[in-house]
């Protein structure tokens, strides 16, 4: 493949499950180049990586995930890397599945492939409450862009360098819903792929007790004015 | 209002003004938002102290008393000002993640460099 890809993995605190992660994607995509996007961890991360050998982006300070993804994909573009993978440092992703989400890209002639939990009834044991947030958000995409996606918010995702100038200049918060809604209505195609994921077992999720509430109010309210955006630059084209 | 209700609001007034000026002076408050906070503390002042003028408040709501407009302009005030402060706090926040992604980029990027130069340098020497 011509094409330069770069795995991104935005991690905070997740020393139990980086080394692993790492190594299986030594393995499973040794032609892709990756970067850790060391999201201020307090823990080992950062040493665990420096000792890898990986290259990686140390942010000061705890930005949050989508901020720490953004860095991630503004290094992917200043490198000029033609596309970019988000995975997901909890262990949650299977390395293995990288080659797959870039070949269904490539073939697909999709800007985004979304690996998705919930498409075609997959089993994926998770919290009611955040099973209920996936279902609103997913059945608000369809009210918004006609068509449902069923795993909204999949931190496993493949995209075009094209596509990420494009949602690293919006409003974001998780790069979530509110992306999906941006790049649809702009015109961009989105795939999902049927994966097979995990439940963390270490660490903690980004979710605390307050922000299960808090999450979906901020994610429906950029997914509003995702949509808002995109409608008016569909007019102005 | 009574002169003696006056006079105190004046004063507190006279006061509130000194503290934004100290404030300025050891610069712990923004010149501009300065301006904002000392135009507000001298208008209500102006507005207390000439009664004609705060009854003429009620007239420009369609309000029956003076404290209740008065009020009402006051709420209305103290709810641009927290907006103002809510844009100036994510802008301030907008730039601080900015800085710091941009530290982080600039980290990696040049040790990219440096290992470029010495890959380079080792090169050199086989050649």
């Amino acid at each position: 493949m011509s094409q330069q890809v770069l795995i991104v993995i935005p991690a905070y605190n997740e020393e139990q499950t980086i080394a692993n992660i790492l190594m299986r994607l030594r393995r499973a995509a040794p032609e892709f180049d990756r970067v850790v996007v060391n999201d201020g961890s307090t823990d080992a991360t950062g040493n665990i990586v420096a000792e890898l050998g990986e290259k990686q982006l140390r942010l000061a300070c705890n930005l949050g995930y989508g901020y720490a993804i953004q860095t991630g994909l503004k290094f992917a573009l200043k490198r000029g890397y033609d596309i970019i993978v988000c995975l997901d440092a909890d262990g949650q992703h299977k390395p293995e599945d990288v080659p797959c989400l870039v070949k269904t890209l490539d073939e697909s002639g999709a800007d985004m492939v979304i690996g998705s939990r919930f498409c075609n009834n997959r089993p994926y044991k998770t919290p009611f409450s955040r099973r209920l947030g996936q279902l609103l958000f997913s059945h608000l995409t369809r009210l918004l862009i006609g068509r449902r996606i069923y795993d909204t918010s999949s931190g496993f995702k493949a995209l075009r360098a094209t596509t990420c100038e494009v949602i690293v200049q919006g409003s974001f918060m998780d790069f979530h819903a509110e992306t999906i809604v941006r790049l649809s209505l702009l015109g961009f195609k989105i795939v999902e792929l049927p994966i097979m994921a995990e439940e963390r077992t270490f660490g903690h999720s980004m979710h605390s007790f307050t922000s299960v509430y808090h999450y979906p109010l901020k994610t429906l309210l950029l997914t509003i004015v995702a949509a808002m955006d995109a409608l008016l630059a569909r007019r102005t084209r | 209002m009574s002169v003696q209700g006056i006079v105190i609001i004046n004063l507190l007034g006279l006061g509130l003004i000194m503290l934004v000026f100290n404030l300025v002076r050891i610069r712990k408050l923004y010149v501009g938002y300065g301006v904002i906070w000392l135009l507000s503390i001298i208008g209500l002042m102006v507005m207390i102290s000439f009664p004609p003028l705060l009854s003429l408040l009620p007239q420009v709501v369609g309000a029956v008393y003076p404290a209740s407009a008065l009020s009402l302009f006051a709420f209305i005030f103290v709810f641009l000002v927290l907006i103002f402060i809510s844009v100036q706090l994510s802008v301030l926040s907008t730039r601080q993640v900015e800085l710091i992604q941009w530290l982080a980029l600039s980290e990696l990027l040049a040790q990219e460099q440096d290992q470029q130069n010495i890959s380079q340098d080792d090169n050199h020497e086989e050649v």
